[in-house]
């Protein structure tokens, strides 16, 4: 078994900066189209070719079919002892990271968060969230 | 053995005809393909160009100076926190990019929301403020809003824009969706999964419940607008050469397409909201 991770990079984090790409630089890396969620969203060519065109700059190997099963296969043929991620609040992407979960030790990698709120947010109205953040939202960080 | 998919292509037609083949299902529900670039590199681009001044100055307008960052920011290209510190960058004072952080804003609040919610966005967060029940909104879209062919210019604009570019300025969407739903009283779900064929930026948490923030099922009131307020925006582009200029369902004043259109809701109720 090697000590290197594999890499699953989806669709809500496709920077080349991500959390999951920047930690394990070299590691092997997949992208998994997900047929299930395409039949049943329907998307449009334009946004495949957007998408695409994202994963074009990304260095990693692109495959279609359950992303689960499609995930453990990688792995297994990278003999990786475990796999890397970065968040998604998508629900889809939950269930996928149980099935790895069950099978494979999986890490997910927080992305850099907009604002740091110290307690629990208010979420009923954008003008309550908005009074808690704001401060924290206008505060330059670096550069 | 799992096949790899294609990384080689000879040209962007090439990618696109490929695709194509490999997602037949895709290229019918719209084969159309924009010059928009997807990646980094085309992101990066948009980046160096922010002008948050002149964003504040002119975002509600259609030729206003909109980033177009939205669908890298939906696909995590960029992050909100570093298109923040891009913005804070391009002014003297954090208030100057105020007007655009706090749109960021609205991203990562949805996205929050989405968080503690999941497939809940589809769902009505809370009954409709307009009178009506659910059962009164139509479970389909009409097929001439999604063929661009409802005789009214701006709404076709809209919708050819939608599926043969895959953008639409805030504001557009704003119109279209309530035109959908209140004087086409279509369910707004209807109305987004549309959306989320074609948008670029097609998220589930942004777009549904901007939906639902239109439809009332997130919000105190429903979103609406008339004539003038969408001939201002769109400096008259569309008015001007509409077949139904002297018969269009939005000219007149709030309170009258209010009544109109809400014959139901509860009485003596706050102006509604004309736009966020």
């Amino acid at each position: 078994m090697s000590a290197q991770p594999v890499v699953w990079v989806h669709a809500d984090c496709l920077s080349p900066h991500g959390p999951a790409l920047a930690a394990h630089p070299g590691a092997p890396a997949i992208f998994v189209w997900d047929d299930a969620l395409l039949a049943e969203y329907r998307i449009s060519l334009k946004r495949m070719v957007f998408i695409y065109e994202c994963l074009l700059e990304l260095p990693l190997t692109i495959r279609r079919g359950d992303v689960a099963e499609q995930l453990l296969a990688f792995a297994a043929a990278h003999g990786a002892a475990s796999l890397v991620t970065t968040e998604s609040p998508s629900p889809r992407f939950a269930t996928i990271c149980a099935h790895v979960a069950a099978r494979l030790p999986l890490r997910v990698l927080p992305v850099e968060p907009f604002v740091e709120p110290p307690g629990r947010l208010d979420l009923g109205r954008f003008s309550r969230y908005w009074r808690a953040v704001e401060a924290d939202a206008l505060r330059p960080r670096r550069g | 053995m799992p096949s790899d998919m294609r990384r080689d292509f000879a040209s962007r037609d090439d990618l696109i005809a490929y695709l194509a083949a490999e997602f037949p299902a895709a290229a019918a529900a719209g084969a159309s393909v924009p010059e928009t670039r997807g990646g980094r590199v085309a992101a990066a681009r948009l980046l160096s160009s922010l002008d948050p001044r002149r964003y504040a100055a002119s975002r509600n307008l259609l030729a206003g100076a909109v980033t177009r960052l939205s669908a890298y920011l939906r696909h995590g290209v960029l992050s909100l926190a570093e298109v923040r510190d891009a913005a804070l960058r391009a002014v003297d004072r954090p208030d100057e990019a105020a007007k655009l952080i706090s749109e960021l804003a609205w991203r990562d609040y949805w996205q929050r929301v989405y968080a503690t919610i999941g497939d809940e966005v589809w769902r009505d967060r809370e009954p409709a403020k307009t009178g009506e029940p659910p059962h009164a909104y139509a479970a389909e879209l009409p097929p001439e809003i999604a063929e661009g062919r409802t005789g009214l210019a701006c709404m076709d604009a809209f919708s050819r824009q939608l599926v043969t570019t895959g953008y639409l300025h805030n504001h557009a969407r704003m119109w279209l969706a309530a035109y959908i739903v209140h004087w086409r009283r279509v369910a707004w779900q209807a109305g987004a999964r549309w959306f989320l064929q074609h948008l670029l930026d097609g998220d589930p948490a942004s777009n549904n419940l901007s939906w639902q923030w239109v439809a009332s099922t997130f919000s105190h009131k429903p979103y609406m607008f008339n004539r003038e307020n969408l001939e201002r925006f769109s400096e008259g582009v569309y008015c001007r050469g509409c077949p139904l200029r002297d018969s269009c369902p939005f000219d007149d004043s709030y309170e009258a397409l209010s009544a109109q259109l809400f014959p139901r809701m509860e009485a003596n109720p706050e102006p509604p909201r004309r736009r966020r």
